[in-house]
């Protein structure tokens, strides 16, 4: 419940944020602060230093353009769920994130914070992969822009190199039918498994959560045959514990797949 | 260009109340608001950030104060339980909670209060429905939250008494 | 699952009546709601000293292993550390704690932290007290402690077997306890049996309440008089001086215990002793105050657990038209790594032997085990839970064997209403209760006659439905004479609790309690019980909040724990008031010149005579010459104080320890739950989509907070049947350390719930009332009945575990044959 001591910086620009995260070996970016917090409370992490996101105005904007929704990594799980643009452009990112956690957690959660600890239970990893979204990522030498494919390298590893900071999450414009299930524990608790799918040109793109250290993708037919035939055929490995054994999660992982084709499809 | 610093001169506004003092960066805002300010109406139930019991509003926004650091609150306005009455007189959701038995031992009650506030002073007519959802993330093991449903429908309804 | 809760009218209005008020059946408004709603009630992490350090404890991260080398230097080097307590020092400072088993298991030793062993993840090992809560913390990272790891023993049923390491080297095995249990003749009940149902295995699992304020205490020390002063949540002060005042070597007057406001406790804030007595030592150490405030992952880790319990080889003998004639089991309870209140759970259980059911031949061999788990200790329903839940699986079980129905066995076997006070097969005395009228007021709660129209829409949407009952007695007012039936060597037998009442200088009414509440309303409630005997308001009396032994309300067994309140704490509210009113009506007469007490009466704050009521004392002066113009007074008043205390004192009798035999508890309250669940086949998920809850104990003082109670015992129930579950790895490590894991259920979570309630007085009792509050544990059986009741179309899978989370809701779908094959029918 007590935090190890830390540095804490306050940055008010981006540019100036990454120069803190690069100058100060140990130095984590601090989002809403909902998990990172927790797992300094345990001290199973003790950053030297927290470079604190929170007055980063830049990164809180929500915008449409040609390319689809542009979300700054600083917008709360709660702006997401009341976005006139996100329920215009890409209303599933909003409903998911409406699920997450309760109402405080959603007060100061965000969508970078989500993505980027990627717990393997966290909701939108698989949101953003089945979206095909593009990560904007800032280092010190400047921008770059990662593929969602190429974004979640491993349980609270991403492509977000030591010193770099995701300023932004790109997600194209769709048709709409996107979908998403889950089996959490209780009423819209942590999830034991879940799914994202989006369908466009005949294809499900679909994304596996909490079935491996990073969301599984799989491209099929949206029939429900085809999509069970998909994740068989991903010979799923699946983590056991005490709320699922592998062969459980193997099993529900199919049915929630079939069930965010079938809610993308509707 | 701001470097990184171990303690900060920190100023909050809490119930209408400035307050400056320095604090360590580590330190939660919870434990600011209990041990630094003696303000002991907001509670620890957890260590995971689940229980809610910690519960405050930040410049209006209900958040739980185990997962702020103080220093993050720097500049900000808190309202805690032991400013929804500050003349005495009990604020609706108050005195709804007393009326309709919607707590028991009452550690749970300060977190839902402010959770029930948040809620209120943005949906003045929630559902029950909408009730359940704003409270879940406070946890109660004493009511099986029945009665703190009906009580903060009652004070919507401006039927606290 | 539906959104709708049901429940009766409300807001609460105190009922205005023409005739003199009475306020015992009333809801009144709770006089501690003022404070907690405020944030102004003083929990113990809000209480502070000048200069008071906090403590943390390093905690062993092994199931079981031997301690090789402890090294504090580091720790204490570090500024603003104040010192540190080590095992060897405890060992050296206080006697080990009294053991309630007898030798050869009572030999082992327990100490506030351990000592040259570990025996659970979790264990204090050693204490550090620093300036501020994060310095304790920094410095018992900087302990050094090596362990050398032994093999940790966590399956109760083989935790005994030849060749399983043991845990305590004093003991001869981890067999802490065994008896056997011969009521009636079992022999013949078999013999006469159309057919006997046999039951391979039952598992009621690990789980506790988890009060949301975890434990805590600020102790200090007053070196002049030689007195600590304990500011705690310890829910039971009386059993916790008894534990601490001989490992301390001190009297009872040398631990002040003080709470005022505790947030929840259901059993798990009576075994803080341990870490109570490593407080007093740094304390006295340290010269200092110490604060111990314990986390959430420290007190699932290493704080009382609920007892789990197999029941093995489980025999059923029944006529064919479903009589059940008794029942056999081979019983193993797990206490976990220490003994503590322990093997009281032994016993306990007897309490309930035949459930509500006309079981007349019970022949049980009920032994209990220690593991390298957390402690046990009394959760909400301690140890009567788990034996209610075998008894209901039983009948459900056999149920489902012979073709019966669920409601109709139940009928046939109930003890009837007309059978009241009802004596078991081990001597105890149901005082009271009509179980059939509950079960049916129940089963209309949740539509009882619309079940099967409702199945067959689940099946229409691809849903099973299943509906179930549990109940539950929640006996109360122990006869701790019970312990003898453990130990015929312990000392302990009845019951008792103190209250006194007041009337002082300006009038004021002023009640004290020896319990120590968490949530239970007990201001309120005395406060109902005087106002009603001194003819005044609720509001014109005061009932001092919380709990101190220095002001002399402190009885053998004070406490709150085992449903008692209604029946000793407001027994002695009630005898104490009685001595006040004499007292008040003997100054009425001698000042307003009647003849005797028979002339004059109480009302509206006066002492009045009856035949002039214009000639009337009010309370105020009443006060005023007794304590400070007595000289008034005739010489033969000069002993009355207004200021009376009154212990009551249950009638009850020693048991006969050879054949543990006797009344065990003076009230049995009881509940029948239904519930409807709802099972998608496809992935085990499940919701409950109606539930009713029937109350009946007795005389409600009052019906609100009664009503309460039931609400929060069922959604603890409804949570520990669902997901609470503490599971612990082959390694002893557990994994369901915090809320994150452990799925508490929050308000989405619960299902819609019905109430209602009836009223059977007791019998035996001052007020007609009987001690609840622990009822709740009929929905584990409510729920696993509904379950297997769901699944009768999927492969008709028994059942077998109190704990149903979705995965083994869905291996019992997988695989029912499995669970079927536990389950057989012997044909005569």
């Amino acid at each position: 419940m007590l935090l190890a001591e830390v540095e804490y910086a306050r940055p008010t620009s981006v540019d100036d944020a990454v120069r803190l995260l690069g100058a100060h070996d140990g130095a984590r970016p601090l989002a809403g602060g909902q998990t990172l917090t927790n797992v300094m409370k345990a001290r199973a992490a003790a950053p030297d230093v927290l470079v604190d996101l929170n007055k980063l105005e830049e990164l809180r904007a929500i915008s449409r353009s040609s390319d689809g929704l542009e979300l700054g990594a600083m917008v709360t799980l709660a702006e997401l769920v009341r976005s006139s643009e996100v329920a215009e452009a890409r209303p599933i990112l909003a409903e998911v994130a409406a699920k997450i956690a309760d109402v405080q957690v959603r007060n100061r959660g965000t969508i970078g914070g989500n993505i980027c600890s990627n717990d393997p239970t966290n909701h939108l990893p698989p949101v953003v992969s089945a979206l095909g979204a593009t990560m904007t990522v800032r280092g010190a030498d400047g921008e770059r822009t990662v593929p969602v494919d190429e974004f979640f390298l491993g349980v609270y590893m991403t492509a977000v190199a030591p010193g770099e900071l995701l300023t932004s999450i790109t997600v194209p414009a769709g048709s709409g039918a996107d979908g998403f299930a889950s089996i959490p524990i209780g009423r819209d608790g942590t999830c034991i498994v879940n799914a994202a799918a989006s369908i466009a040109d005949g294809q499900a793109r679909i994304a596996l959560g909490c079935v491996a250290a990073t969301p599984v993708l799989l491209t099929t037919a949206p029939e429900e045959a085809a999509v069970r035939e998909a994740v068989r055929g991903a010979k799923l490995d699946p983590p056991s514990d005490v709320h699922a054994s592998a062969e459980y999660r193997r099993h529900l992982a199919e049915i929630v797949a079939v069930r965010a084709v079938q809610e993308a499809a509707s | 260009m701001t470097e990184p610093i171990r303690s900060q001169l920190i100023a909050v506004e809490v119930n209408g109340e400035r307050h400056e003092r320095d604090v360590e960066a580590r330190r939660l805002l919870v434990h600011f608001l209990r041990d630094d300010l003696d303000l002991t109406g907001t509670h620890v139930g957890c260590d995971t950030g689940n229980c809610g019991a910690c519960t405050v509003l930040v410049d209006g926004v209900a958040i739980k104060s185990c997962m702020m650091l103080a220093v993050q609150a720097d500049g900000s306005s808190i309202q805690t339980v032991e400013g929804l009455a500050p003349d005495g007189e009990l604020h609706p959701l108050q005195q709804a909670f007393t009326s309709f038995h919607a707590l028991q031992c009452g550690y749970c009650t300060p977190g839902m209060l402010m959770s029930a506030k948040h809620l209120l002073d943005h949906n003045p007519e929630p559902t029950e429905a909408e009730i359940r959802r704003a409270i879940q993330g406070n946890i109660c093991r004493c009511t099986g939250y029945v009665n703190i449903v009906e009580a903060i429908a009652a004070a919507a309804k401006g039927g606290g008494a | 699952m539906s959104e709708t809760t049901v429940t009766p009218d409300r807001p609460i209005t105190v009922e205005e009546t023409e005739t003199a008020p009475g306020f015992i059946g009333v809801n009144v408004p709770r006089k501690e709601d003022r404070r907690l709603v405020q944030g102004e009630g003083v929990f113990v992490d809000d209480v502070k000293r000048h200069g008071m350090a906090y403590v943390h404890f390093v905690r062993s991260p092994y199931a079981h292993a031997a301690i090789t080398r402890i090294d504090v230097s580091k720790a204490v080097a570090l500024e603003g550390v104040y010192g540190t307590l080590l095992g060897e020092e405890v060992a050296a400072e206080t006697d080990p704690f009294f053991q309630i088993a007898p030798p050869p298991a009572g030999e082992l030793k327990d100490y506030a932290l351990a000592v040259g062993k570990v025996r659970h993840v979790g264990e204090p090992v050693v204490a550090v007290a620093a300036a501020t809560r994060e310095l304790a913390r920094d410095a018992a990272d900087l302990v050094e402690v090596d362990y050398e790891p032994l093999e940790a023993v966590v399956d109760t049923e083989h935790a005994a077997d030849p060749g399983v390491a043991q845990l305590h080297d004093e003991a001869p095995s981890n067999t802490i306890w065994q008896g056997n249990f011969d009521y009636g003749d079992y022999d013949a009940a078999l013999a006469e049996a159309d057919k006997v149902v046999r039951i391979k295995r039952l598992h009621f699992h690990r789980f506790s309440s988890t009060p949301l304020e975890t434990s805590g205490a600020v102790v200090e020390y007053n070196r002049g008089t030689g007195q600590w002063t304990i500011h705690s949540n310890n829910q039971f002060p009386g059993f916790a001086i008894i534990m601490m005042g001989p490992a301390l070597k001190v009297g009872m007057d040398k631990l002040r215990f003080v709470s005022q406001d505790i947030g929840g406790g259901f059993g798990n804030k009576i075994c803080t002793h341990v870490q109570l007595v490593a407080l007093c030592l740094l304390a006295r150490k340290l010269k200092r105050a110490v604060n111990w405030t314990e986390w959430r992952t420290d007190q699932h880790t290493a704080n009382s657990h609920g007892n789990e319990r197999v029941f093995l080889d489980v025999e059923v003998p029944v006529r064919s038209d479903g009589t059940m004639l008794g029942f056999k089991a081979r019983m193993i309870d797990d206490c976990g790594a220490f003994t503590r209140y322990e093997p009281l759970g032994c016993i306990i259980w007897a309490q309930v032997t035949p459930g509500v059911y006309r079981w007349r031949n019970v022949r049980v061999d009920f032994s209990q085990v220690c593991t390298n788990k957390s402690p046990c200790g009394p959760n909400r329903g301690y140890s009567r839970m788990q034996h209610l839940w075998f008894t209901e699986r039983v009948i459900d079980i056999v149920a489902e064997q012979l073709g019966l129905d669920p409601v109709e066995i139940r009928k046939r076997n109930y003890i009837r209403a007309d059978e009241m006070p009802y004596e078991t097969p081990n001597g105890c005395v149901y005082d009271s209760g009509d179980y059939a009228r509950c079960l049916d007021d129940a089963l209309k709660l949740i539509d009882y006659g619309s079940i099967e129209t409702r199945r067959r829409d689940a099946e229409s949407r691809g849903k099973l439905l299943g509906v179930g009952i549990g109940s539950t007695l929640d006996s109360g007012t122990n006869n701790f004479g019970q312990s003898t039936i453990v130990n015929p060597e312990l000392q302990f037998s009845g019951n008792n609790e103190v209250a006194t009442v007041k009337l002082d200088i300006f009038g004021e009414i002023v009640v004290t309690l020896g319990t120590t509440p968490q949530g239970q309303s007990h201001e309120t409630t005395a406060a109902q019980v005087v106002a009603d005997l001194l003819q005044v308001e609720p509001d014109d009396v005061t009932v001092r909040a919380g709990h101190d032994s220095y002001w002399n309300s402190h009885a053998g067994f004070s406490g709150t724990y085992a449903s008692q309140f209604a029946v000793t704490g407001l027994g002695a509210v009630k005898g104490a008031t009685e001595m006040l009113r004499e007292e008040i009506l003997k100054i009425g007469a001698a000042v307003l010149g009647a003849e005797s007490t028979e002339e004059v009466e109480l009302g509206g704050g006066f002492v009045k005579r009856k035949d002039n009521p214009e000639a009337a004392l009010p309370f105020m002066a009443c006060g005023a010459i007794v304590n400070a113009n007595n000289a008034v007074l005739p010489l033969e008043l000069r002993d009355i104080t207004l200021n009376c205390r009154y212990v009551y004192v249950p009638p009850h009798q020693l048991p006969d320890t050879e054949r543990k035999y006797g009344n065990l508890t003076l009230t049995y309250a009881n509940q029948i739950h239904a519930c409807v669940v709802e099972v998608d086949p496809e992935t085990g998920v499940y919701d409950i989509v109606d539930y009713g809850a029937v109350d009946d104990c007795g005389i409600r003082i009052n019906p609100q907070i009664v009503e309460g109670q039931v609400q929060g015992a069922t959604a603890q129930s409804i949570g520990a049947a669902t997901h609470e579950t503490f599971v612990y790895d082959e390694d002893g490590n557990l994994l369901t350390p915090n809320f994150y894991d452990y799925h508490v259920p929050h308000a989405l979570d619960m299902p819609p719930m019905k109430t209602s309630s009836v009223e059977s007085a007791s019998p035996f009792t001052p007020l007609g009332a009987k001690g609840m509050g622990e009822g709740g544990g009929a929905g584990l059986s409510a729920v696993a009945a509904a379950l297997q009741n769901a699944l009768q179309g999927a492969g008709r899978p028994i059942v077998t575990s109190s704990s149903n989370p979705y995965h083994r809701v869905w291996e019992l779908l997988q695989n029912p044959d499995e669970s079927r094959s536990l389950v057989s029918v012997d044909e005569r």
